[in-house]
């Protein structure tokens, strides 16, 4: 089962699944923890801004009942937008001066500009005031050194060393933003400033426990949904895959349940321009050619038992009519003769069955050696000479010189049957015409007979295996209906092919084409098999 | 009794002929399909031995058509085919029993004597006249369990008169299935036969109904 396909495909889509929720979720849960860290870090420096830009209290009176938010777009901003204010000319002179003693963003006091006019004690008023005005849960606390130690810190504010402040290259201090472990996380700013009374360093800080398990919250959240999208997906996957399987699933019942007694069951195709429709198109393709052959076999076969069964029989029925009495010693010879008739008859037969048993197994040891037609079928006319001889035939060979490649035995059995059937089916003192040609890129062997002829109805049958035209005939000349067969696989194996023109009381020409050997050919094509075939194996 | 074979491979016809001929059949042939159906419609045989491979006409086709003329005839067919579809298609055609190639001629005879037995109505081998037996099977005659000798003739007109016993046998009848076409109907050989058999076996057995034929009383 966890080989299959869909347990396969199922099992990558979920491994992929996860691995995109996962990535997808990382990046999420880090771009939000960035993203609210800079919000954190915003919000330090809008206090320090602010803090650092407020007016003495005189000035700053009629700001007080602004509340935070107004506050908001940032010190340097608000400020300049009340410099433009026509009504406050020394508001803005103020500004400009603030703005250049401590408005920086980066909040470093240049050297020797002069002292700011707020003071700690200021700033923390200022600090406290900003900060209280926050109801939330956003814990802001401030610390304050000199270079002695520890000299305001809020009530919050948790235990803290006394930071070395970082400076810039050129000696200033710098304002800094760090994150510090303590027994909480924190997120913290530094900056410093000069005062006649020397250095103080201010830190405000805000914890992040608050954030941190906002956020592990929110991861676990993400980490729920993942899973859920995750399932989901599998799930989806799971129905996408057994449907697209599904198919392969009908075809395989479908194909499984074609067998030998039911081959004529096919793979209902109900999508044939989908890949599995094509698939099953070609697999129903497969299975009729597969049916039209295990038919053909079967066809043969029961032909071929028949065949055998008829000798048999007459053996059979003899022996045992020349047993059930006494006979005279010529019913016993009558008898043992035509025994021995039935057993050539299933000689002659059997070696054609085995001939043709070897070419359909695809193994047909045939040389293909450069050879000439014409003393091939001269020498096949000498062979049957005695036979037309016998029955005044005369045989009239036309033969030209002309190159195949291919097996001089098979093609003699060829001729020697074709010749042999012309001088069998033709009448006493007829004639044979036996001729090679050339014609174009084409070997021609033809053999006429003046026979009998092939009725126009029976002639698309002769090359049928065990078809025979007349069979009481062919009985009495001892064929078995599979000579004309032979021949045509044998032809066939060269490449050929044969063909039979008929007319019914003149006679019949049949004629077999081998392509020529042309010059650059090779000795050896194919079929270069050791040669172990019975050669002289005649049947008819 | 009288039987056809129609076998187109002579030597097996040959073989079959002889074989029943010297088994008391009278026997005629023919070696294609429209010469069999010619003479089985012809004449009325006891039994046909039907070959299915035949020139000209088919097994098959020949009794489909003797079916379809109303000729009862049981058949018997001769084949070298064994697929079971072949036998099924023999038997549902209207053939009475199935053999298949090579056969034996000892089983062939006993089939057709089934055959014949069974299509005049007996199934077993064995018919009880009183105390007359005559075994088909062995071929015998016994009169009160003593075995009486009877010649094949004499043998085969008893066996046709007990099978068809109950209903009136014409001359015409017996010489159509007793005696080859050389015999002629008009000879007094069958009054021979007769007056044989009531010597050996019984006066009473056999009933004359003159100018018509033989009974056998049921």
């Amino acid at each position: 089962m966890f080989k299959s396909l869909r347990w396969r495909l199922q099992v990558w889509h979920a491994f992929v699944l996860l691995i995109v929720l996962t990535s997808f979720g990382a990046i999420v849960y880090d771009l939000q923890w960035k993203t609210r860290l800079q919000q954190i870090d915003a919000e330090l420096n809008r206090i320090t801004n602010s803090m650092l830009q407020r007016r003495p209290p005189g000035r700053s009176g009629n700001r007080r009942p602004r509340g935070r938010d107004e506050i908001r777009p940032g010190g340097e901003s608000g400020t300049r937008s009340d410099q433009v204010t026509p009504a406050q000319p020394e508001l803005a002179n103020n500004d400009a001066a603030s703005s250049r003693t401590i408005a920086p963003p980066d909040g470093f006091r240049p050297p020797g500009d002069r002292p700011p006019r707020m003071t700690p004690e200021k700033i923390v008023e200022e600090f406290e005031k900003l900060t209280h005005s926050d109801d939330d849960s956003q814990f802001f606390f401030m610390v304050i050194w000199d270079e002695k130690g520890e000299v305001h810190s809020s009530d919050t504010a948790p235990k803290i060393d006394n930071p070395q402040l970082k400076t810039e290259s050129d000696g200033s201090p710098k304002r800094v933003i760090r994150e510090r472990h303590g027994d909480q996380l924190y997120r913290e700013l530094i900056f410093a400033r000069k005062y006649d009374s020397g250095v103080r360093n201010y830190l405000i800080g805000q914890s992040l426990q608050n954030e941190l398990a906002e956020h592990h919250q929110r991861g676990l959240l993400l980490i729920a949904t993942g899973l859920v999208i995750l399932a989901a997906g599998t799930l989806g996957g799971g129905w996408l895959s057994a449907r697209a399987i599904r198919p392969i699933t009908d075809m395989t019942a479908a194909a499984e349940s074609i067998s030998a007694q039911n081959l004529s069951q096919r793979i209902n195709v109900k999508e044939t321009d989908s890949e599995l429709g094509n698939l099953a198109n070609v697999l129903n393709k497969t299975f009729d050619r597969l049916q039209d052959a295990f038919e053909r076999q079967q066809q043969f076969t029961a032909d071929a038992s028949h065949e055998l069964r008829t000798p048999l029989s007459v053996i059979a029925t003899h022996t045992e009519l020349a047993l059930s009495r006494s006979r005279t010693n010529e019913d016993y010879r009558a008898a043992i003769e035509t025994c021995q008739r039935a057993a050539k008859r299933m000689k002659t037969l059997i070696d054609a069955l085995l001939i043709l048993a070897r070419f359909e197994s695809g193994a047909p040891s045939m040389k293909q050696d450069r050879l000439n037609l014409e003393p091939l079928v001269l020498d096949c006319v000498e062979l049957v000479r005695p036979l037309a001889t016998e029955r005044g035939i005369e045989i009239e060979s036309q033969t030209t010189a002309c190159e195949v490649c291919g097996d001089w035995d098979r093609l003699s059995q060829v001729v020697t049957n074709l010749l042999s059937n012309a001088i069998r089916y033709n009448v006493d003192g007829g004639q044979v015409i036996v001729a090679t040609r050339i014609d174009k890129e084409s070997a021609v062997i033809s053999v006429t007979d003046t026979g009998i002829g092939i009725a126009p109805d029976q002639l698309p049958h002769i090359f049928d295996r065990f078809y025979q035209v007349d069979k009481a005939r062919s009985r009495a000349e001892g064929s078995c209906g599979l000579g004309l067969s032979i021949c045509k696989t044998i032809v066939e194996a060269h490449g050929g092919t044969i063909a039979a023109i008929s007319q019914p009381s003149v006679g019949t020409t049949i004629e077999v084409r081998l392509a020529r050997a042309s010059s650059t050919m090779p000795a050896e094509r194919r079929h270069s098999g050791e040669e172990n075939l019975v050669s002289s194996v005649s049947v008819s | 009794m009288r039987v056809l074979v129609v076998e187109d491979e002579p030597d097996v016809l040959r073989a079959v002929t002889m074989f029943l001929r010297e088994e008391g059949y009278y026997v005629d042939s023919a070696d294609n399909g429209e010469d069999g159906l010619y003479k089985g419609i012809t004449w009325d045989y006891d039994a046909i031995l039907l070959d299915v491979m035949l020139p000209k006409r088919d097994g098959w086709s020949v009794l489909t058509e003797l079916r379809r003329q109303k000729k009862d005839t049981p058949v018997l067919m001769l084949t070298a085919r064994d697929a079971v579809k072949d036998r099924v298609r023999g038997l549902d055609t209207g053939a009475d029993d199935y053999l298949v190639k090579p056969f034996e001629l000892t089983e062939l005879v006993a089939r057709v004597r089934a055959l014949i037995r069974r299509s005049a109505g007996h199934a077993g081998p064995l018919i009880e006249i009183g105390n007359v037996s005559i075994d088909t099977a062995s071929r015998t005659v016994t009169v009160d369990q003593q075995v009486v000798p009877l010649t094949a003739k004499e043998y085969c007109l008893l066996e046709f008169l007990a099978i068809h016993r109950g209903e009136l046998v014409t001359r015409t009848k017996i010489y159509d299935h007793l005696f080859d076409e050389c015999d002629s109907s008009l000879s007094n050989l069958v009054d021979v036969y007769v007056s044989n058999i009531r010597r050996k076996v019984g006066r009473d057995l056999i009933t004359t109904r003159r100018g018509m034929g033989y009974i056998i009383e049921g």
